[in-house]
Parts: structure tokens; C-alpha cells; sequence
């Protein structure tokens, strides 16, 4: 396992030159800019209604992160789950497309090597974004006071979600020699994990509790909820690291078929 | 150096590679020849662990590639049919990724990027992006790679498929410089190729294969002792007997 920062090195580098990493950066900055100005338009202006029905109460409660930077960070998350298929489509389709495939499983390097290296890679692509969003919020400590704990949990929270969403992509990027079809496949499992429990809902209503449980648990909103209403819960940690740990499993043993097929 | 033990590989119903053994000694340069779909890939992708054997094993450099894959795969310079190469990447930068992935220490690292880019006459390209190379160089990069870390055996595959005649030349007399006896570290080299010419000039043994038996396994000299051509020979080996081959096909 050694050998996993120097794939995970590669891997930036080959990410930083190519136009893709530039195109979601900028992407990214756009959107995420875009709606945290819309959430403070929008608080700004709830604010000012409530002033004048003078609904005192509702005012009291009225706070920065329940109404605005947990909405964001939610909002965060969606975005994420477009931009991350675009960042982990190539990781293993380019290797396979290149013939380089060759040259990492021949050499003495472990599947875990490879596995790991390329996630990690990737996984601090989306660390970074994350952070330009976390900034956002940042700027609120200026004008307001948010909560820090809460800020801070809601961002881990928001980080956590999109390591497993690099983890779904880097695991359908290993199945495929195209990188449409790479994109495609990751965003379709990360829309299945999101609509689980609408489908819990819609289609299992009373037939059995327990599968309906297993549906919610296995989708990553409500454990990213809890983290953004600043609840971090030990269940919550162990769902992101049993997410990651498994499709990264699941990655291995697909690169491994490669070489046993 | 290199004993192959009944190796074989099976595709569904084809058996691509079928109880093949030959075994190199230490310093020899051994030219792997056969028709096209004769099984070298295979084979060469099976003594480099890229691909499991379905029966049989080998041994490289004293390590069994299934027992002791990791020690056999350290010990194996390959170049695939395509040069396996990131376009994105500067020469040095890919050749020492390369040195890193297969063990060598960082301290030696520079040192074996300049000696393999030395000896593969890439000084003027070394900063150059791989993608705006030309096949030529390409071709050279990917030798570069294959002997960057000093490994005792060499693996080549058809390592001047699709150059033109001057490359063609370039790249033999690397092979040539390579593993000639005054070389500082001598390689034993496996070659495939099915350029007659190429063979003749470089390697001391052929080892002929056809629908992924051997066939012939001798040297140069006693196969063109009694005055007959390599090509004569090629030519006889690869067409003959198809009734036979037709019937191996099947696998039981």
C-alpha cells in the first residue's frame, strides 16, 4: 500500500492538465456562488416579511444555519452529485483506453495501490470544492453569528457525501471502456441511493418494515441531515465509511477481475 | 533465466496457448515467432502476470508468476503491443512514475530516468508532452520504460509493429545495443515479432509457435544450417498440418 500516493499524485497531475478539472472547478464556483446568493436573497427577504406581520415568534427562530447554510450545504450535495461522475469518469476508462492498464498490472503495485491511489486522488479533487463551498458560509461569521459547531458538522457532512459519491464513480468507471457510459452509470447509482426512500415509501408501504428500514438507511440524505442539523452521530460516520469502504471493495474486485478474467 | 512449464490458456472453447515450455538462459535474446492469433500475446501477457494461465506456470528470474507474482512481476520489463503511455505526460515525469511503481528506490530514481533516456536516445525529447511524440518516439519511450528499472528480463512485443523503415532500424539496434555482450547490465530478452529479418539479425534462438503450440525451439544456426531460409521455414510451420490443428481446437 505504499505505493498510493504515487498513484494518487499521477492521477491529480493527469486530472489538473486535462480541461475537465477546470471546467467543474469553474462550474462549481458558478452554481455553488449562484445559490448561496439566492439563499441569502431569499433569507434576507423572509426576514423582512416576518418584520412586517410582525410575527415576532417565528422571527425568534428565524436563525442562519437552520435557514440558510443547512439548505445550502443541502443544495451542495445536489450539485455535487452532477459534477462527481464528470471528475471520477475517466480514472479507470482513461487506463484502459490508453493501454496503461498493461503497465500498472504488470508492475509490482497491489490492487489496493491502484484502488486506493485513485480515490484518494480524486476524493481530495472534491475535498477541494467542498472547501470553495465551505467559504461561502464563511463570509456569514462577518455579518451574523451561525453556530460554528454546526457550520462545521454540516460542511464534514457534506464532505463525507461526496467522498461516497467518488467511490460509486470510481466503482463504474472501473466497469466500462467509455466515459459516457461511466458518467452514466455512477449517476444513475447515486440517483437510486437518493430516491431509495421515496420508493420505501411509494412501493413498500406495509409490506414489511424492515426492508422499508434497510431502503432509508442505505440512502445518504438522512444521514447527511442529521449532520447538517449538527447531530454528529457515530451511526451516521460508520454509514459514509461502510458506503465508501464497500464500493471501493467493489472496485478491487472489479480491476481484479481484469487480471482473472 | 525464464522456464515456461506447460502453460495454457483457454478462451471459452479456444485453447489459445496449449501446453507450451521452452526455457531461456541467462543472457539470451530469444525471438518469439508465429503467425498472427499464434498465441505470443498471450503467452508474453501470461509471463507477465497481466493475465492468469489457465494451466501450467512459469518461473522468472527464480519466482513462479502465481506463487510469487509480486517478486516476478518486480523482475519483468514488458512493452505491450501498444506502448502503454499517458499522452498528458512529460517523458521524465512518466518515466519516473514508472521507476516509483516498479520499486525503485527514490534515491536511484533520477539516475535511472537520465540512463534509460540516455540509452534510448531520448535526451532532446526528455521534456516533451508524449502525445505530441511521434510514433518513433513513442515506440523508444515505451523501451524506456521497459528497461528503466534495470529488470534481468526483457518482454518486447513486436517492438517495431507499424514503424516506418528508418524506426524499424532505430529501434533493432536499441535492442541490438541493449543486449549486446558489453552492455553493463546484460538483459535476457524474450522478443515477439514476425519480421524474419529482425529475428535473424538479433536474437541467438527462435521459438516458433502455431495455434499456440510450439513448434520449433532451436538456434539460429541450426536452423539455417542446411541452407534453408527462416522464411521457408516460417512459411512451412504456420500452414502446415491445419487438419491437425483444426482437431486441438476442440477442447474435450
Amino acid at each position: 500500500m505504499r505505493h498510493v500516493p504515487t498513484v494518487a499524485l499521477r492521477e491529480l497531475r493527469s486530472l489538473f492538465v486535462s480541461p475537465v478539472a477546470y471546467g467543474v472547478l469553474s462550474l462549481f464556483a458558478v452554481l455553488s456562488g449562484l445559490f448561496f446568493s439566492l439563499y441569502v436573497a431569499a433569507f434576507n427577504a423572509w426576514m423582512v416579511q416576518l418584520q412586517q406581520f410582525q410575527a415576532f415568534d417565528q422571527l425568534q427562530e428565524l436563525n442562519l444555519n437552520d435557514h440558510l447554510i443547512g439548505a445550502f450545504f443541502d443544495n451542495v450535495g445536489m450539485v455535487l452529485m452532477f459534477l462527481v461522475p464528470g471528475i471520477t469518469m475517466s480514472l479507470y476508462v482513461a487506463e484502459k483506453n490508453n493501454g496503461t492498464e498493461e503497465l500498472l498490472l504488470t508492475s509490482p503495485l497491489t490492487s489496493w495501490d491502484i484502488v486506493l491511489g485513485k480515490f484518494a486522488a480524486a476524493a481530495l479533487f472534491v475535498t477541494l470544492l467542498v472547501a470553495m463551498a465551505g467559504a461561502l458560509p464563511g463570509l456569514l461569521f462577518f455579518y451574523g453569528e451561525p453556530e460554528v459547531g454546526k457550520t462545521l458538522s454540516g460542511l464534514l457532512g457534506t464532505l463525507l457525501l461526496g467522498w461516497t459519491y467518488v467511490a460509486v464513480g470510481a466503482f463504474a468507471s472501473s466497469l466500462t471502456r467509455s466515459q459516457v457510459v461511466s458518467f452514466l452509470i455512477c449517476f444513475v447509482l447515486l440517483l437510486v441511493l437518493m430516491l431509495l426512500p421515496a420508493v420505501a415509501d411509494l412501493g413498500l408501504a406495509g409490506a414489511g418494515d424492515g426492508l422499508s428500514a434497510v431502503f432509508r438507511w442505505l440512502s445518504a440524505g438522512g444521514h447527511v441531515q442529521g449532520l447538517i442539523q449538527g447531530l454528529v452521530d457515530t451511526a451516521d460516520l460508520v454509514y459514509f465509511a461502510v458506503m465508501i469502504g464497500s464500493f471501493l471493495l467493489l472496485t478491487r474486485l472489479t480491476v481484479d477481475s481484469v487480471r482473472w478474467r | 533465466m525464464i522456464e515456461v512449464e506447460d502453460l495454457s490458456k483457454r478462451y471459452g472453447d479456444v485453447l489459445a496457448v496449449d501446453a507450451l515450455s521452452f526455457s531461456v538462459a541467462r543472457g539470451e535474446v530469444v525471438g518469439f515467432l508465429g503467425p498472427n492469433g499464434a498465441g505470443k500475446t498471450t503467452t508474453m501477457r501470461m509471463l507477465t502476470g497481466f493475465l492468469p494461465p489457465s494451466d501450467g506456470t512459469a518461473q522468472i528470474a527464480g519466482h513462479d508468476i502465481l506463487e510469487d507474482s509480486r517478486a516476478a512481476r518486480r523482475a519483468v520489463g514488458y512493452l505491450p503491443e501498444t506502448p502503454p503511455l499517458y499522452p498528458e505526460m512529460r517523458v521524465e515525469d512518466y518515466l519516473a512514475y514508472v521507476a516509483a511503481i516498479r520499486d525503485v528506490p527514490r534515491r536511484a530514481r533520477d539516475e535511472k530516468v537520465s540512463r534509460a533516456i540516455e540509452r534510448c536516445a531520448l535526451k532532446e525529447k526528455r521534456s516533451h508532452v508524449i502525445g505530441t511524440l511521434s510514433k518513433g518516439f513513442k515506440q523508444r519511450v515505451g523501451i524506456a520504460q521497459a528497461i528503466v528499472h534495470d529488470p534481468p528480463v526483457l518482454i518486447l512485443d513486436e517492438p517495431t509493429a507499424g514503424l516506418d523503415p528508418n524506426q524499424i532500424r532505430e529501434i533493432r539496434d536499441l535492442i541490438a545495443e541493449l543486449t549486446s555482450a558489453d552492455a553493463e547490465a546484460r538483459q535476457t530478452v524474450i522478443l515477439s515479432s514476425h519480421i524474419l529479418a529482425e529475428v535473424r539479425t538479433i536474437c541467438g534462438r527462435v521459438v516458433m509457435i502455431n495455434e499456440g503450440r510450439k513448434t520449433v525451439d532451436a538456434s539460429i544456426e541450426e536452423l539455417t544450417r542446411d541452407g534453408q531460409s527462416l522464411e521457408a521455414l516460417f512459411a512451412r510451420q504456420s500452414a502446415s498440418d491445419l487438419g491437425d490443428v483444426a482437431v486441438s481446437r476442440e477442447v474435450s
